[in-house]
């Protein structure tokens, strides 16, 4: 299964990532579908999870997804293609720069946000 | 017990069960439209807008919206049997006690079923009034 260096880092942090989704998403939809019990219930949540601190949770969230999901697609690459675990090394160095191009807009995004201030009302 | 196989072929071999291998090729058919599916969303509620600004009015906007209450209800089932299969895994690694892991196994997909009711009922069981 696993192999090599990248092999033993990979697999942990996909497992580890997608514990993190799996937990956020938890949250995440508790806190959308309260917006059935009326705009009260629904804004105190959202104002909550506004704080900093959330923000800077959501920035390790959307990490984890780019991460999980561009390594994920590296190991259904190698399971379904005759050369994808010879360019198995090849592969894991795409899944960083894909990583790198789609994380940097939510960075300067929210990351510009935090410092600038003007969260939670 | 989880497959734990790199080929398509090799899984097949691997699997105990039908049951097994079906849920391998489904984590790699879901894992490839949710790529898809999440990047669009939270560039849609990161990054086209300030997520700032989210608040009752801009969720109760969405989820009068056919296109966005099939987008996101998409998202809710994928991502629910994707992660909570995977959690099967990891349970089936970490906890080796055959007791503890029922039980474990038992409050886990309770919640998974709630929440899923829970989702799919604010996306198709409730007006929010927006015209
Ligand atoms: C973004 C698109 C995604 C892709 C391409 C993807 C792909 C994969 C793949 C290929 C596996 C390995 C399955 C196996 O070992 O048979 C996996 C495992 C897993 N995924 Fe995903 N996934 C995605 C999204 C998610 C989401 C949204 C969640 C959480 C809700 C999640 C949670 C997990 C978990 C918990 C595992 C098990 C990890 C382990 O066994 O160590 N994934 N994913
Ligand atoms: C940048 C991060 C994210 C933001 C800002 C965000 C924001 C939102 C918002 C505003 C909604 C309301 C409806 C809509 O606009 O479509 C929503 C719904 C939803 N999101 Fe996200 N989201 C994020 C990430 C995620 C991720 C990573 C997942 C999956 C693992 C996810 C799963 C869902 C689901 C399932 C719903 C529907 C909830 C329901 O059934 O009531 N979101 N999200």
């Amino acid at each position: 299964m696993y192999r090599g260096r990248e092999g033993q880092w990979a697999f942990y942090l996909h497992r580890i990532s997608g514990l993190g989704i799996l937990v956020f998403l938890m949250l995440h939809v508790a806190n959308i579908a309260s917006a059935m019990w009326g705009p009260e219930v629904s804004n105190a949540l959202m104002k909550f999870y506004h704080q900093p601190v959330f923000q800077i949770g959501l920035l390790l969230l959307i990490a984890g997804v780019l991460y999980h999901g561009f390594n994920g697609l590296r190991i259904i690459l190698m399971d379904f293609t005759a050369w994808g675990v010879r360019y198995q090394r090849q592969l894991w160095y795409g899944v960083w720069v894909l990583f790198v191009i789609f994380y940097l807009p939510f960075l300067l995004k929210i990351g510009g946000g935090i410092l600038g201030g003007g969260h939670g009302d | 017990m989880a497959i734990k196989s790199k080929r398509y072929e090799e899984a097949r071999l691997e699997a105990s069960t039908n049951l097994e291998l079906y849920w391998w090729v489904f984590m790699r058919i879901s894992g490839v439209v949710l790529v898809f599916l999440l990047i669009g969303h939270m560039w849609m509620n990161a990054i086209l807008i300030d997520l700032n600004q989210i608040d009752y009015n801009y969720v109760a906007k969405r989820l009068s919206q056919t296109t966005w209450k099939v987008y996101d209800w998409l998202i809710l089932a994928l991502a629910l049997l994707h992660g909570g299969n995977g959690l099967r895994y990891v349970l089936d690694d970490w906890v080796r006690h055959p007791v503890r892991r029922f039980w474990t196994k038992v409050v886990v997909y309770s919640l998974i079923a709630f929440l899923f009711f829970l989702g799919s009922l604010s996306l198709f069981n409730h007006d929010f009034g927006v015209k």
